[in-house]
């Protein structure tokens, strides 16, 4: 959240981030929340202003020029996943710093290695699934 | 093959643009009742509170549709359709022939037959060519009839303008169609306390003056004013098909493929009769989204690829000032004739509040006002997997502190629900 506030507004501000990480207190568990770039978007659709813009690298951006802040694109998202940005309150997602060789949030944990920019189709269903089971096996539901 | 699109609106200008993307010979015409490429009638409200510029309400420029080869006709309204000879009329009288023809006209403001709806300063806020007037016009005070979400929007538009704002509305609170009465109380508070007025349960009876607006009577009191915005519903455009003989309900009636009852008519848009996608029930949502999803089904099938339209939903925002809320599925008023286990779950946290409608322990509709709105999307996703709110409270109950990130989605919406 630090280097994405960095990379986007030039200073170190978590409640800049497009990266949100929330906090499930009861359950102690965090969240991360990132712009899902559905391909069949629906903030796309809603907004009012059409401010919602797909990019050439797929990741849908807020045209800040445009959006009057409404937050229809925050209620619709699956997992809503839009920020808003305390200062205009526009909201902004995650464009995975479109231009650059690697996103800088990835590049800031590359010594935890805990992010990993992955090309499509370099996760197959089959490993997110085994992933998935492993994870099930440490905590089961039950 | 020629293409006649009737109504440049978003459903309309959809088409066109999909279709021309799969097929660079057909023949494009869209037939235009207005003067101006494209634009969002959602964004119009914003540009009379000044908010945007002009130029951010179009969603075409002129220049676009010559470059996909797209004919736009400006001020022709179409008066009839000949399915036999496969040609429509215009209102300057010119017959146009058609291969295929879409019905994308959208809706008709209903003006409700008020004494004095027709003197000077009477506005509208649904077309671009009325707001204009409206936002040029010089006023102080300001009467909006009809409290659905553009008239609440036109409502503080004037009031950034500066005007004495009054809103009057029949039903028995404001947004009648999209919240509930709890959730209406709080929103008509946060309105008075920006300074709007508003008027619930009252009828206006007569607009007063002698061609221009100086006053409106409702059965209660006598509002002196120099402007009126009838913000009273849009209704759906059916007379032009009804002149082709098209089967027409409350809308359009289509099929699933979005013909209508007449071949090689389609129809799509704020004028057509659809059903719910999560209930099977038919409906009428005139909402931007279910536009442009049912416009891509029809560009589909004209372009020979079968599709197949799901349905559309209910998905609406209120917004003014601070103050953010957003609606889906359906009204605890809407679930009452419905037979079932009713439930209503709230929360509430100072000006933050949530109401999420249940029917046998399953959400079907929502309301949400300030922080609780931002999770909004996962009760929406919960509706449509029809998930047993039961099943997720006992889970939430079983679920070890730390770790189980694979259950997140579950674990959000669970908090977000209170259990």
């Amino acid at each position: 959240m630090i280097a994405c506030s960095m990379k986007h507004h030039g200073r170190i501000d978590p409640g800049l981030s497009r990266v949100d990480v929330i906090r499930l207190t009861p359950q102690e568990l965090d969240v991360p929340v990132i712009c899902m770039a559905c391909d069949i978007a629906p903030c796309i659709k809603v907004c009012p202003m059409n401010a919602r813009i797909r990019q050439a690298n797929g990741t849908v951006v807020t045209d800040a020029d445009v959006c009057i802040g409404c937050r229809a694109c925050v209620y619709i998202c699956p997992v809503g996943s839009p920020k808003i940005n305390p200062h205009t309150g526009k909201t902004m997602t995650c464009d995975m710093c479109q231009g650059e060789t690697e996103p800088w949030c990835v590049a800031a944990c590359r010594q935890e290695g805990a992010l990993k920019m992955c090309t499509d189709g370099a996760i197959s269903k089959n490993s997110a699934r085994q992933a998935a089971d492993r994870s099930r096996k440490t905590y089961p539901r039950k | 093959m020629k293409l006649v699109i009737i109504g440049n609106g978003i459903a309309g200008n959809q088409v066109a643009f999909d279709v021309r993307k799969k097929d660079k010979n057909a023949e494009i015409v869209i037939l235009s009742a207005e003067n101006v490429p494209e634009y969002d009638p959602c964004s119009l409200p914003y540009y009379l509170g000044g908010e945007c510029r002009h130029a951010d309400v179009f969603r075409r420029k002129p220049g676009d549709y010559a470059a996909s080869s797209i004919d736009l006709v400006y001020d022709s309204q179409v008066l009839s359709i000949d399915p036999e000879s496969k040609t429509v009329t215009t209102r300057t009288g010119e017959n146009i022939s058609y291969d295929t023809l879409v019905l994308a006209h959208g809706g008709d403001l209903f003006i409700p037959p008020i004494p004095g709806i027709d003197n000077q300063g009477v506005f509208s806020c649904k077309q671009l060519a009325e707001t204009e007037k409206l936002a040029a016009h010089n006023g102080r005070s300001a009467v909006v009839i009809g409290s659905g979400a553009i008239g609440i929007e036109a409502a503080e538009a004037l009031k950034r303008k500066g005007y004495a704002v009054y809103v009057i509305e029949l039903m028995d609170w404001i947004l009648p169609s999209l919240f509930d009465e709890a959730t209406a109380g709080r929103l008509e508070t946060e309105l008075t306390g920006y300074g709007i007025h508003v008027f619930t349960k009252e009828k206006v009876i007569k607009i007063k003056g002698a061609g221009t607006v100086t006053a409106v009577v409702t059965n209660l009191r006598t509002i002196d004013c120099d402007t009126v915005v009838v913000a009273t519903g849009v209704v759906p455009g059916t007379a032009l098909a009804r002149t082709a003989g098209i089967d027409t309900g409350r809308g359009i009636q289509v099929n699933r493929q979005l013909q209508t009852s007449v071949p090689d008519i389609y129809a799509c848009g704020d004028c057509v009769e659809t059903i719910d996608a999560c209930t099977g029930e038919t409906a009428m949502f005139q909402l931007k989204h279910n536009a442009i999803e049912q416009a891509q089904v029809v560009a589909r099938n004209i372009t020979g690829e079968p599709a197949r339209y799901l349905g559309a939903y209910a998905f609406a925002r209120a917004h003014f000032f601070s103050t953010h809320a957003a609606t889906f599925g359906k009204t605890q008023r809407a679930t009452d004739c419905i037979l079932g286990d009713k439930r209503i779950i709230e929360r509430e946290d100072g000006k933050n509040y949530l109401r999420v409608v249940l029917l046998n322990n399953q959400i079907v509709g929502g309301q949400a006002i300030g922080t609780f709105a931002d999770g909004l999307g996962l009760l929406i996703g919960a509706m449509w997997r029809k998930d047993d709110i039961m099943e997720i409270a006992a889970k939430m109950r079983k679920t070890p502190k730390g770790g189980a990130v694979h259950s997140w989605p579950m674990l959000r919406l669970g908090n977000l629900l209170g259990f």
